[in-house]
C-alpha cells in the first residue's frame, strides 16, 4: 500500500501537467505564433490583488505597460497603473475580441482588448511566453516519451538478444552499439536533414525528431540491459525452465526480461530527461520543429546566450519548468522500481550468479 | 588475462575500422565540401575554386580517397587538412593532450564527487537527505550543459580571481615550472566544474540505485546484525558488491564525458579538440573529422577495456571462469 | 624623450630575432630611408594590444590565404603598394611613393620607396615586387588573389623597368586600377624565391614555420603561434613609417590574438579585461552598454557597415533538373509584381527594431549609407503597405480564397519554404518576421533551418530551393567587386546561376551598365551609370534588400588614436597608430603579469 500511495504521489502531478499540456489551446491566452511587435521582450507581469489604495480585489487585475524603449538598445518598459485589465477566466471569445487566434472559442484566462496580459513575459518577437510554454510542452513531452520508448524497445530487443544468445550476436550488436556511441551525430544529422523535402510539416518534422533521438540513443542502456541478462541467464529458475522445455521467446519473456525492468526503469527516467534536452541541440541544427512552432527545446536554445543571462532572465523560466518535471519522472520511475522488484528471489537480486560475465 | 587482453585489442581494432570508413562514407553523404564556401565569395572564379578541389584530390571517388588516407595513416600523418595546409597529425597532437587534461581530471572529480553523494542518498533513501540531494541533482539534470558553462562564465566575471577561459595567461611562457602549473590548475576549474555538473545527475543515480539493490540483500543485514559500524559497511561490504555496474558505467562515462567536453571546450575557449572538430565539421575539412573521431572512439575503447581490467581485478568472480 | 634618447645610444645592429623575450629595440630613423611620414596624434610606445578570433589562423602564407582569420593577421605582418585609407575610402600611396598613368589609362609606373628593409633587416627592393605579382599571377599556384588581378579576364603584366621602378600594363583601361593593389602582400623574395622554384610555395609559411623564416613589410612580425590559444606577433623595428615627430612607427610592441570560438565567451573576456578590443552583435551591444563606466571601455556605433541582407527567390532554368514542385512556384517568383509585392509586405522598421535593436539600417537596394561615395540618394524608401502589396498581387493575378489564403490564377494556394542558416540567428529571425508579414498577405512561408553548407549545395549546384536569405558584404566601396553578383552569367549571381545571357530587359540593362562602368574612368560618369544600376535593383527587386546591420565596436578607455572603420578590421587596420594612454604603459608591458 505504501508503495502504491508513492506511485500515485509521483504520477498525479504528471498526469496534471500532461493535461496542461495537451489542452493547451484551452490554458493559454494566446496562440503561440502571434507576435506583438509592440512589446519585445516584456518582462512578467504581476498580478495584484490589492491596489495602491490597499483595496482588496477579489478578481486580480494587471497593469498596463509603458514602452520606454529608445530608438536604439534593449526594449526598456515600465508598469503603468492608471490602466488596469481584470483578469477574466472561463471566456467564450470571438475570433479577434482578444486579439487571440480566430477560430477559438472557449479561453481559460483572457483580458479586454487592447489589453495584454504576459504572465510570463514576452520573447524577442513579442509571442507571450506562457502560450509558447503550454504549447511547447505539446512537442517537448511526448517527442521526450516517445523518444525514450523507441530507445528502451530497442536497447531491450537488441540488449536482451545480445547477452542471452551470446557468441558472435553479442559480439556483432555490442560493436555495433560501440560505433554507435562513437560517431559525431552532428555530422550524421546535417546529412539526414539534407536528404529531407524542403517542406517538411510541423507533424512530420516531429515524428523524424522522435527517430533520430529514439534511434540514437538506444547504445547505452542496450550495453546495461545485457549485463544484467548475463547473469540473469545463469540464474537456476531460468535453467529449469530451459529444462522443462520452455524456447527460448518464452525464457526471455516471461524470466530474463522482467529482471531487468529495474535498469530499464532507472534509464527510463534518465533518458526522458536526456532527449527532452537533446531536442535543444536539434533545434540548433534545424532537425527540430520548425519556426513558428514553440518547444520547450527552441525555447531554452534561445536562452543560451550571454545577453539573455544579463537582461532577460525571465526567460529562464522555460528551462525552470523542466526541473519539477524531471524530479516527477524519477520519483515514479523508483516508486515503480519498488513495486516491480524481482519475483519472490531469496537471494541477492541481480548481482550474485555463480558465473558473472564482464557486464559490459 | 593475456588472451582477454589481445581479444579485446584485436576488436578494437576492428571497431576504429569500421567507424573510421563509416565517417567517410557520412562525410560524403552530408551536402557541402570544403571549397565551396568560396563560391559565395564574389572575388573567387569558378575555375580557381575547380582548380583547388583538383589539386586536392576531391574529384575522386571514394575508396581512391580511403585508400589515400589509409596510406597517409601509415606514415603518421593521419591525412591532410585542407584549412590548414598541413598534415593532420602535427595539428592534433598538442590539442589531444590539452582534452585529455580536461577530461580525465573531470573523470576523476565527477566520480570522486558522485560516490559519496550516491551512498550517502542510498543510505537514507525516501529521507530528506536523499529528497533533497535528488532535487539538487534533478537541477544539474536539467539545465543543459551551455547554460551551465555560461552561467559559471557570467560568474567568474563577477568573482574576478578565476580565469574567464583559455588554458593559459595570455602572456604565458612555457618554461616557468610551479607557476605554470598553478595557472593551470586555475584555468581548469570552471571547465572541470561544468563538465562535472554536467556528469553530476547521471553517475548519482546509478551509484544510488546500485548501491539501493545492495542494501537490500541479506548479507548486509547479516552484518548489520553483527554490529559491524555504518562508514564501514557501506564502503566495505555494500560498495565493493555493488561496484560491478558502476564500473560498467565507468566505462560509458568515459565516452559521455568526452562528447560533453568539446562542447564545454567551445564555450571555455580550452584549446582542446573540441573547436577544432566543430570548425572542420562546418567547414567540411574531412580528414580532420576522421582523425577526431578515431581518437574518441579510442578513448571510448580505451576506457571500456580498463573498465573491463577493474572488473576483472576487481571482482574474483569472474576469475572463477 | 629620454625613452628615445636611451635607445638612440644603443648600437643599431641587426638584432637576432628570438621566439620568446624582450621586444625588439626601437631603432632611429636612418636618412637614407624613404619613410611615409603619417599624420595623426602623437602616441607613447610600448605595450600590447589583445584582440580575439572566433577560430584559429590557418595559415601565414599571402597567397594561398582565403579565411578571415589568417586575413587579419596577415594583414599586420605585410604591407602593399598603393593602400586604401578605410577611414577616407580613397588611396593612398604605401611602398609605392608615386606612379604615373599612360594617357590611354594602360600603363601603370610606380615608384617604390628606397632603402626600406623587410622585418628580417634584408632591403626591398622591385624584384620583391616583381616576383610576388610573378607568384600571384601563376597560374599553376591557383592563388585566389589571381582573380582579383585580372582586367576584362586577362591577367595584368608586370614588368622590372629600375631597381626601384615597375611597370603594370593592363589589357584594357581600368577605373579602379589603382584599387587592385590594396592588399596584395609583397613578398620577401630571398625568403619565398626557393620555394617557388621548387613548386611548394602553396605550402610555405604555415603556422608551424619557425619564426626566422616569415618576414613582411607590415607593421608587425610573426612571433609566436600557441595552437588554440593565441597568436603573438611583435613590433617590426624596420618598418617604414613614422608619426610626425619621426618616430618610427608602430608604438605597441606586440599584438596578440586569443582564439575564443564564440562570442558570448568574446564578451565576457572583453569585460574580464582579457581583451581589448572586439565586435559585437546588437543584443551584446545592449549587454555591455550598462558596464561601460565600471569596467573602462567605451562602446561605438559606427552606424550601417557595407553589409546587405537579402530574400532572393530561385529564378534557376530547373529544365535540366527534374524539381516540378518548384518550377511550378518559379511562375510566381518570375512575376516582377509577386517579387514587388514581397518587398511591400515586409516591415523592414520591425526588422531593424526587434532584430537588431534599432542598430540597422532599412535597404531598398544593395548600397549602403556606409558608402557615401556611390549610394544614390535619389531612390525610393516606401513604408511599408499591406495594400500597395495586395494590390501588386491582384495585378499579377493572384486572389485571396475564401478562408484568407492567397491562391494564383490557377486556384493553387501560394506557399513556399525560406532557407536559412540557424548559426546566423539575425537572418533566422529576419525569416520569422517576413513569415509573420507574408502571412498577412495570406501566403504561407515555412521557415527551414539548414546548415551553411547545404545550403551553399542548394544555391550552387542543386538549385533545390525556393526562397533564401543571405548577405553579403562589399570588399570594397568602389562598384567593381561587385560585378559577378549583378551581371549574369556572374560566379554569385546567386539567384539566377543558370542565366548566362540576360533574360530580362532590365538584366541587360545591367549587364552593360557594369561593364561600362569598369572602364569609364571619371568618377562622376560612373557614378550615373552605378545610379542607374541601384534603381534598377530596386524596382525590379532580383533581390529583396531587407537590411544592412550597424558595424558596433568595443575598446578600452585608455587605448588611444582609434579611427573605427566600418570595414575590416574595423579597430585595427591602423594597428601602427594606436597606443596606450600614458599613464597605462607601465601596467601593459609585452611580457609580465596580465591586467586582471
Amino acid at each position: 500500500m505504501m508503495r502504491n500511495k508513492k506511485i500515485w504521489f509521483a504520477a498525479m502531478p504528471l498526469a496534471l501537467v500532461h493535461i496542461l499540456v495537451l489542452g493547451a489551446r484551452f490554458f493559454a491566452p494566446y496562440d503561440p505564433a502571434q507576435q506583438h511587435r509592440d512589446a519585445p521582450f516584456a518582462p512578467p507581469m504581476r498580478i495584484h490583488f490589492l491596489d495602491a489604495r490597499g483595496k482588496f480585489h477579489l478578481r486580480p487585475y494587471v497593469c498596463a505597460r509603458l514602452n520606454q524603449t529608445t530608438s536604439t538598445g534593449s526594449p526598456r518598459y515600465a508598469e503603468d497603473c492608471s490602466h488596469v485589465w481584470p483578469l477574466r477566466f472561463l471566456v467564450s471569445q470571438e475570433a479577434g475580441v482578444f486579439g487571440a487566434a480566430p477560430g477559438t472559442t472557449w479561453h481559460f484566462l483572457a483580458v479586454d482588448a487592447p489589453g495584454q496580459v504576459f504572465l510570463l513575459g514576452t520573447d524577442d518577437y513579442g509571442r507571450d511566453q506562457l502560450s509558447r510554454l503550454l504549447h511547447g510542452g505539446q512537442v517537448s513531452l511526448f517527442a521526450g516519451l516517445l523518444a525514450t520508448g523507441l530507445s528502451l524497445g530497442l536497447a531491450m530487443v537488441l540488449g536482451g538478444a545480445a547477452g542471452y544468445f551470446g557468441s558472435w550476436l553479442d559480439d556483432g550488436i555490442m560493436r555495433v552499439a560501440e560505433v554507435f556511441m562513437a560517431l559525431p551525430w552532428i555530422y550524421l544529422l546535417f546529412a539526414l536533414r539534407a536528404f529531407l523535402p524542403l517542406n517538411v510539416g510541423a507533424r512530420q518534422s516531429f515524428f523524424l525528431l522522435v527517430s533520430v533521438i529514439g534511434l540514437a540513443g538506444w547504445a547505452r542502456p542496450s550495453r546495461l540491459v545485457r549485463g544484467v541478462v548475463l547473469s540473469a541467464k545463469q540464474r537456476d529458475f531460468v535453467r529449469a525452465a530451459r529444462g522443462f522445455g520452455a524456447s527460448s521467446v518464452y525464457i526471455l519473456r516471461r524470466h530474463v526480461l522482467p529482471e531487468t525492468y529495474a535498469v530499464v526503469l532507472t534509464q527510463a527516467a534518465l533518458l526522458i530527461s536526456q532527449c527532452i534536452l537533446a531536442e535543444v541541440t536539434l533545434s540548433f541544427l534545424g532537425l527540430g520543429v520548425g519556426e513558428p512552432v514553440p518547444s520547450w527545446g527552441n525555447m531554452l536554445a534561445a536562452l543560451q546566450k550571454y545577453y539573455v543571462l544579463e537582461n532577460y532572465w525571465w526567460m529562464l523560466v522555460s528551462g525552470l519548468v523542466l526541473v519539477p518535471i524531471f524530479i516527477l519522472y524519477h520519483l515514479l520511475a523508483d516508486a515503480l522500481q519498488a513495486r516491480i522488484k524481482p519475483s519472490g528471489s531469496p537471494e541477492m537480486s541481480s548481482l550474485t550468479p555463480q558465473r558473472l560475465r564482464v557486464a559490459i | 588475462m593475456a588472451h582477454f587482453l589481445t581479444q579485446r585489442l584485436a576488436r578494437a581494432l576492428l571497431v576504429l575500422f569500421g567507424v573510421s570508413l563509416l565517417v567517410f562514407i557520412l562525410i560524403d553523404l552530408a551536402p557541402g565540401e570544403y571549397f565551396q564556401e568560396m563560391r559565395l565569395n564574389p572575388q573567387i572564379s569558378r575555375e580557381t575554386v575547380a582548380a583547388l578541389r583538383t589539386q586536392y584530390g576531391l574529384d575522386q571517388p571514394l575508396p581512391v580517397r580511403y585508400g589515400r588516407w589509409l596510406r597517409s595513416v601509415s606514415r603518421g600523418e593521419l591525412g591532410f587538412s585542407f584549412a590548414y595546409n598541413s598534415p593532420v597529425w602535427p595539428l592534433l597532437k598538442r590539442r589531444i593532450g590539452n582534452t585529455l587534461i580536461l577530461t580525465i581530471t573531470s573523470l576523476v572529480c565527477s566520480w570522486l564527487i558522485a560516490i559519496p553523494i550516491g551512498i550517502r542518498m542510498a543510505d537514507r533513501a525516501g529521507r530528506w537527505p536523499d529528497r533533497i540531494s535528488g532535487i539538487g541533482v534533478t537541477f544539474l539534470q536539467a539545465t543543459p550543459d551551455v547554460l551551465i558553462a555560461l552561467g559559471l562564465l557570467a560568474l567568474a566575471l563577477r568573482v574576478r580571481w578565476l580565469p574567464t577561459g583559455g588554458m593559459h595567461a595570455p602572456d604565458f611562457s612555457e618554461t616557468e615550472g610551479l607557476g605554470g602549473v598553478k595557472d593551470l590548475v586555475l584555468h581548469l576549474v570552471l571547465p572541470v566544474l561544468a563538465l562535472t555538473a554536467g556528469m553530476l545527475p547521471v553517475l548519482v543515480r546509478h551509484v544510488r540505485s546500485a548501491m539501493l539493490e545492495v542494501l537490500d540483500a541479506p548479507f548486509i543485514a547479516a552484518a548489520r546484525g553483527h554490529g559491524i559500524r555504518r562508514y564501514r559497511l557501506l564502503l566495505g561490504y555494500a560498495l565493493p558488491a555493488a561496484a560491478n555496474p558502476l564500473i560498467s558505467m565507468f566505462g560509458i562515462s568515459v565516452g559521455a564525458l568526452l562528447s560533453a567536453s568539446l562542447l564545454i571546450e567551445v564555450i571555455m575557449s580550452w584549446p582542446g579538440v573540441g573547436p577544432m572538430l566543430l570548425e572542420a565539421i562546418l567547414q567540411r575539412d574531412p580528414y580532420i573529422v576522421v582523425a577526431v573521431v578515431l581518437f574518441s572512439t579510442l578513448f571510448l575503447v580505451a576506457g571500456s577495456l580498463l573498465g573491463d581490467v577493474f572488473l576483472y581485478i576487481a571482482d574474483p568472480r569472474i576469475r572463477v571462469e | 624623450m629620454r625613452f628615445r634618447l636611451a635607445h638612440a645610444l644603443l648600437v643599431v645592429t641587426l638584432l637576432p630575432v628570438t621566439a620568446l623575450g624582450d621586444s625588439p629595440v626601437r631603432q632611429a630613423v636612418r636618412p637614407e630611408e624613404d619613410i611615409l611620414v603619417m599624420p595623426g596624434a602623437i602616441g607613447q610606445p610600448g605595450g600590447r594590444l589583445v584582440a580575439s578570433l572566433h577560430t584559429d589562423p590557418k595559415t601565414l602564407n599571402p597567397v594561398t590565404v582565403v579565411d578571415l582569420p589568417s586575413k587579419e593577421v596577415i594583414a599586420l605582418l605585410s604591407a602593399d603598394l598603393i593602400h586604401i585609407n578605410l577611414y577616407t575610402q580613397r588611396t593612398e600611396p604605401a611602398l609605392a611613393k608615386s606612379w604615373n598613368v599612360s594617357p590611354d589609362g594602360k600603363r601603370y609606373t610606380l615608384e617604390m620607396r628606397k632603402g626600406i628593409l623587410f622585418s628580417d633587416g634584408h632591403p626591398f627592393d622591385a624584384d620583391d615586387v616583381v616576383f610576388s605579382f610573378k607568384v600571384y599571377l601563376d597560374d599553376k599556384v591557383h592563388s585566389p588573389q589571381r582573380d582579383l588581378l585580372q582586367v576584362g579576364g586577362k591577367p595584368i603584366q608586370v614588368r622590372k623597368l629600375g631597381p626601384y621602378r615597375v611597370v603594370f600594363d593592363l589589357p584594357a583601361p581600368y577605373a579602379a586600377a589603382e584599387r587592385l593593389f590594396d592588399s596584395v602582400s609583397i613578398l620577401p623574395r630571398h625568403l619565398l624565391e626557393h620555394a617557388y622554384e621548387e613548386g611548394t610555395i602553396s605550402k610555405a609559411w604555415g603556422l608551424a614555420t619557425p619564426p626566422a623564416e616569415i618576414a613582411g613589410l607590415g607593421p608587425f612580425r610573426f612571433k609566436q603561434y600557441l595552437p588554440g590559444q593565441q597568436i603573438v606577433l611583435e613590433r617590426n623595428p624596420f618598418y617604414w613609417k613614422a608619426d610626425a615627430r619621426k618616430n618610427r612607427l608602430p608604438y605597441l610592441d606586440e599584438v596578440a590574438f586569443l582564439v575564443v570560438p564564440t562570442e558570448d565567451a568574446e564578451v565576457i573576456r572583453f569585460q574580464a579585461g582579457d581583451v581589448d578590443v572586439i565586435k559585437v552583435n546588437p543584443e551584446n551591444y545592449s549587454a555591455l552598454e550598462g558596464n561601460q563606466h565600471a569596467r573602462d571601455y567605451s562602446l561605438y556605433d559606427l552606424g550601417a557597415g557595407f553589409e546587405y541582407d537579402f530574400l532572393f527567390f530561385n529564378l534557376n532554368d530547373l529544365s535540366a533538373k527534374q524539381l516540378p514542385e518548384i518550377g511550378r512556384k518559379q511562375e510566381w517568383f518570375r512575376r516582377t509584381e509577386f517579387r514587388q509585392a514581397v518587398s511591400a509586405a515586409i516591415d523592414r522598421e520591425a526588422i531593424v527594431r526587434l532584430v537588431y535593436q534599432g542598430r540597422a539600417t532599412p535597404l531598398w537596394d544593395q548600397v549602403t549609407p556606409a558608402n557615401k561615395l556611390w549610394i544614390n540618394p535619389a531612390i525610393q524608401q516606401p513604408l511599408r503597405s499591406l495594400e500597395r502589396a495586395a494590390a501588386l498581387l491582384r495585378t499579377a493575378g493572384f486572389s485571396r480564397g475564401a478562408d484568407g489564403t492567397l491562391v494564383d490564377v490557377h486556384g493553387s494556394p501560394v506557399e513556399f519554404s525560406i532557407l536559412t542558416n540557424p548559426s546566423n540567428t539575425q537572418r533566422t529571425k529576419i525569416a520569422t518576421i517576413i513569415q509573420d508579414d507574408l502571412g498577412q498577405l495570406g501566403i504561407k512561408v515555412h521557415v527551414v533551418p539548414l546548415e551553411f553548407q547545404a545550403i551553399m549545395t542548394r544555391v550552387f549546384d542543386s538549385y533545390d530551393y525556393e526562397a533564401s536569405i543571405l548577405g553579403l558584404v562589399s570588399g570594397d566601396a568602389d562598384p567593381n567587386p561587385e560585378i559577378n553578383v549583378w551581371t549574369s552569367g556572374g560566379g554569385t549571381h546567386l539567384w539566377a546561376q543558370t542565366e548566362t545571357r540576360p533574360l530580362a530587359p532590365w538584366q541587360t540593362e545591367v549587364d552593360a551598365l557594369m561593364q561600362r562602368q569598369t572602364t569609364v574612368l571619371d568618377y562622376r560618369k560612373r557614378k550615373q551609370i552605378y545610379d542607374r544600376v541601384q534603381e534598377l535593383v530596386a524596382t525590379y527587386d532580383p533581390v529583396i534588400c531587407v537590411v544592412s546591420p550597424n558595424i558596433l565596436v568595443g575598446a578600452k578607455n585608455s587605448l588611444a588614436g582609434l579611427k573605427p572603420s566600418v570595414m575590416r578590421n574595423y579597430l585595427l587596420w591602423d594597428a601602427e597608430q594606436l597606443f596606450w594612454r600614458r599613464e597605462t604603459v607601465g601596467r601593459r608591458q609585452a611580457v609580465g603579469p596580465s591586467s586582471h
